[in-house]
């Protein structure tokens, strides 16, 4: 069976996490993907740690699925070798900072001279214009800049960073994927490329949508609320009689009255002050205090039960030693293990969709920087004299 | 002149509430495509969420659901069913959370519609995934962030947890639908051939930490902050005297830093070796950065944050302060990338909302509706589709 995007190809200039992110999820889905690193590859995407087997774990997650060529495209005879590249792809994203794409020559005017049919993806920290224009940032940067720390802490305290400094990096990677691929379903209908610009932190902002619209609807800076929802409750964790905490969640209605059975309160069901989730959120200070009291009775193992009974979202917070083996986790291959070429078998990110008649994956572990240079020049019909220039 | 969208032309039928799968299906409005949000009668659950509200609408509903139109049906009735399964069938795209076997029990699933409508791409949305002992277990944002140990890396152990504070669970993974469904839309394109697709929202947190499972397969050694974030305290930036800022060196060389580090007083670092390299590993992502924060910090307190960052910009290094949604939304950046825009609904009035996130040069992306009143287009939509029970009708309007 074929693979979504057989014999698409991508030409990948792409750095540390947002850019290679991105790709490495068109590879999954069968594009053909062309890292072309400078010699040494870019620094931060090897040096950041923790390092396995004197790799960067950042390079080796964001680049499975790819080929890795080596092109110093200062230099004219490599540019050449690129530009031989570009005709034959369909999509080249890169990520660097503003400008630095055209100093190598490789801006979208110069290439969709090339290559009209093109798709070509400009990806940036804060975009190309503003006060801002060109300059760098990465996740850690964004997050402070873009608002996000500021409704995350617990409750009247103050805001904080998530300490997971990659989850806006992997959002921006996700929106340029799918953006890609709207583009790609474009030029089906129109034959044509385009260029494709996205913002980190117009991403970021995005993945704040509903957050935002609080903001917008009352003037107000929505504050950080521990572990509860803003515009739902009870929507928040519980500690339990020994001591573990319980995520629970219900943001539907018709989930309220077997949520005040399970906690045997089924005298709330009629009270008028929560009988929707509007009156429940405007009188969250009042109903919080009886619930939490009500948890600190019974084990959590208790409430799980009784909660799952009712159909009520509930779960427990669990961590890495618990979901490697969890058997939610291994039936949908959410994490698997691959093994790699360099760095031993390791624990991946499963795939983010199913396919049912056209199945993504397998995924296939990326390789050092240059590794398939030989090899790709050779497929691709490209003999080169490097020392000349010339590149047929 | 009209504008072309990537996806005009295609028909949307989707029956996801809340917040994954409308924000799912708004990526596709926004791309030109026609969106039908079936809702029962009692309208999408996103409706009711809040305060706070706009007039009579949810911001958080008003701020997923531009560029659909509403049809209200009773999937409890045979009617609301029949014109459900019709509907469906028109479609190009079908978008559903009605959990595991759901969709069958209304007649709704993939293996029939698929008799009918064999180029149909039929996404289903789940919170945990269609296999496995939690399958037809039913989530929540919190739920799902607690279990894919999000709550891990915020807040101090021991303490009560803490969440982020944006839909992550639900946004991130209506993402991923909108790829799932692009990409079968491209094969369908190239092939004719539909198909079933299907994400999780379990699935797409876990993917998302993916440099973490990588972290703890066998690091050379624990550091860094993939694996420091577990037990480090919570992180508030570089505190200055009248706020906090983040910043990194990367690009200094000699001369830069050394008049860094005298406006700064903090001479001693020359013979540190934590600071070698210009600071590289000293501040932000380096592997030095935590422990050597108080160091920065104590230099930082006597100057402003903007003094701070205008010095750091001066060596080549990267700082911004932290901000909140006020100061965000005021800063001349964001009005620079137009990244805000406003829709004018019929009873909440003028509303700001988040332009569509990625901007194409050919096919643009559009805003031609605003969000729905509940049922709005019911009838316009069934006429047009041939099917008009004037009962039904009047029930759903």
């Amino acid at each position: 069976m074929g693979k979504i995007l057989d014999g698409i190809r991508v030409f990948d200039l792409t750095i540390a996490a947002v850019g290679p992110w991105s790709t490495k999820l068109l590879g999954a889905l069968g594009a053909d993907v062309i890292k072309v690193e400078a010699p040494g590859g870019d620094r931060l995407s090897h040096a950041v740690p923790p390092l396995i087997k004197g790799e960067s774990v950042l390079y080796i997650s964001a680049n499975h699925n790819k080929r890795m060529i080596e092109l110093d495209l200062k230099r004219e005879a490599d540019r050449a070798i690129a530009f031989k590249i570009l005709e034959k792809s369909d999509v080249l994203v890169q990520n660097m900072r503003p400008g630095a794409v055209e100093r190598l020559g490789l801006g979208y005017p110069v290439v969709t001279k090339v290559n009209p049919r093109l798709i070509y993806v400009a990806a940036s920290a804060f975009g190309r214009v503003g006060p801002m224009a060109g300059e760098a940032g990465i996740d850690p940067t964004v997050q402070a800049f873009c608002g996000w720390c500021s409704i995350t802490g617990p409750e009247q305290g103050r805001g904080e960073m998530f300490r997971h400094l990659a989850h806006l990096d992997l959002t921006t990677a996700t929106i340029i994927t799918r953006a890609v691929l709207q583009a790609l379903i474009a030029r089906e209908r129109t034959g044509r490329g385009q260029l494709i610009e996205i913002e980190m932190l117009t991403a970021a902002m995005a993945l704040q949508t509903t957050r935002l619209a609080e903001y917008f609807a009352t003037d107000k800076q929505p504050d950080p609320l521990g572990s509860a929802a803003a515009t739902t409750a009870p929507h928040e964790a519980f500690e339990c009689a020994d001591r573990r905490y319980l995520a629970i969640g219900v943001e539907r209605d018709e989930q309220w009255p077997g949520f005040c059975r399970a906690l045997h309160l089924s005298e709330l069901i009629s009270d008028p002050r929560f009988a929707s989730n509007p009156l429940r959120v405007k009188h969250r200070a009042e109903l919080i205090p009886v619930l939490a009291e009500r948890f600190k009775s019974k084990p959590a193992a208790w409430w799980i039960i009784r909660l799952n009974k009712e159909r009520v979202p509930n779960g427990p917070f669990l961590r890495f030693d618990e979901l490697r083996h969890h058997p939610q986790v291994l039936a949908n291959g959410h994490i698997v293990e691959l093994d790699t070429p360099h760095w031993g078998r390791m624990h991946v990110d499963g795939l983010p969709w199913r396919f049912e008649h056209t199945p993504a994956g397998p995924i296939q572990a990326g390789g050092s920087s240059g590794e398939h240079t030989v090899e790709l020049l050779t497929e691709l019909g490209i003999t080169v004299d490097r020392d000349t220039g010339a590149a047929q | 002149m009209t504008t072309v969208g990537s996806l005009d032309g295609f028909r949307v039928v989707d029956f996801t509430q809340g917040l994954c799968g409308p924000f799912c299906t708004m990526q596709l409005g926004d791309g030109g495509a026609e969106v039908i949000k079936i809702e029962p009668p009692a309208g999408d659950f996103a409706r009711r969420m809040g305060p706070p509200f706009v007039g009579e609408e949810s911001a958080v509903f008003l701020s997923l659901n531009r560029n659909k139109k509403s049809v209200a049906l009773d999937l409890e009735t045979a009617y609301g069913r029949n014109a459900a399964v019709q509907l469906a069938r028109s479609a190009d795209v079908v978008v559903e959370d009605f959990g595991p076997d759901g969709a069958g029990r209304i007649g709704l699933e993939y293996a029939k519609l698929r008799e009918a409508n064999a180029k149909l791409v039929y996404c289903s949305i789940t919170p945990f995934g269609e296999d496995g002992p939690l399958r037809h277990a039913s989530g929540s944002e919190l739920v799902v962030q607690a279990m894919a140990e999000y709550t891990a890396s915020l807040g101090r152990i021991g303490e009560k947890p803490v969440r982020v504070g944006a839909d992550v669970a639900s946004l991130n993974t209506g993402i991923f639908a909108a790829q799932a469904i692009l990409a079968a839309l491209f094969h369908r394109l190239r092939t004719g051939e539909g198909q079933r697709v299907a994400v999780s929202e379990f699935g797409s947190l876990l993917h998302l930490r993916g440099i973490m499972w990588h972290s703890l397969s066998d690091p050379d050694d624990w550091y860094g902050f993939h694996l420091d974030h577990y037990t480090a305290p919570p992180d508030y930036g570089y505190q200055a005297k009248d706020g906090a800022l983040y910043f990194i060196l990367r690009r200094a060389n000699s001369e830069d830093w050394d008049r860094l580090v005298l406006e700064l007083g903090m001479e001693q670092v020359l013979s540190d070796a934590r600071f070698n390299d210009y600071g590289r590993a000293a501040t932000s992502i380096g592997r030095y950065a935590a422990e050597v924060k108080p160091v920065w910090e104590k230099a930082f307190q006597k100057r402003t944050r903007d003094e701070i960052i205008s010095l750091v910009h001066s060596i080549g290094g990267d700082a911004v302060p932290f901000m909140d949604y006020p100061t965000l939304l005021a800063h001349p950046q964001v009005a620079a990338l137009g990244t805000i825009t406003e829709i004018d609904h019929s009873t909440a009035g003028k509303f700001k909302t988040m332009r569509p996130v990625a901007s194409f040069s050919e096919t643009k992306e559009s805003i031609r509706l605003p969000p729905p009143k509940l049922g709005h287009h019911t009838r316009e939509v069934l006429q047009a589709a041939g099917m008009v029970d004037s009962d039904a009708l009047s029930k759903s309007d």
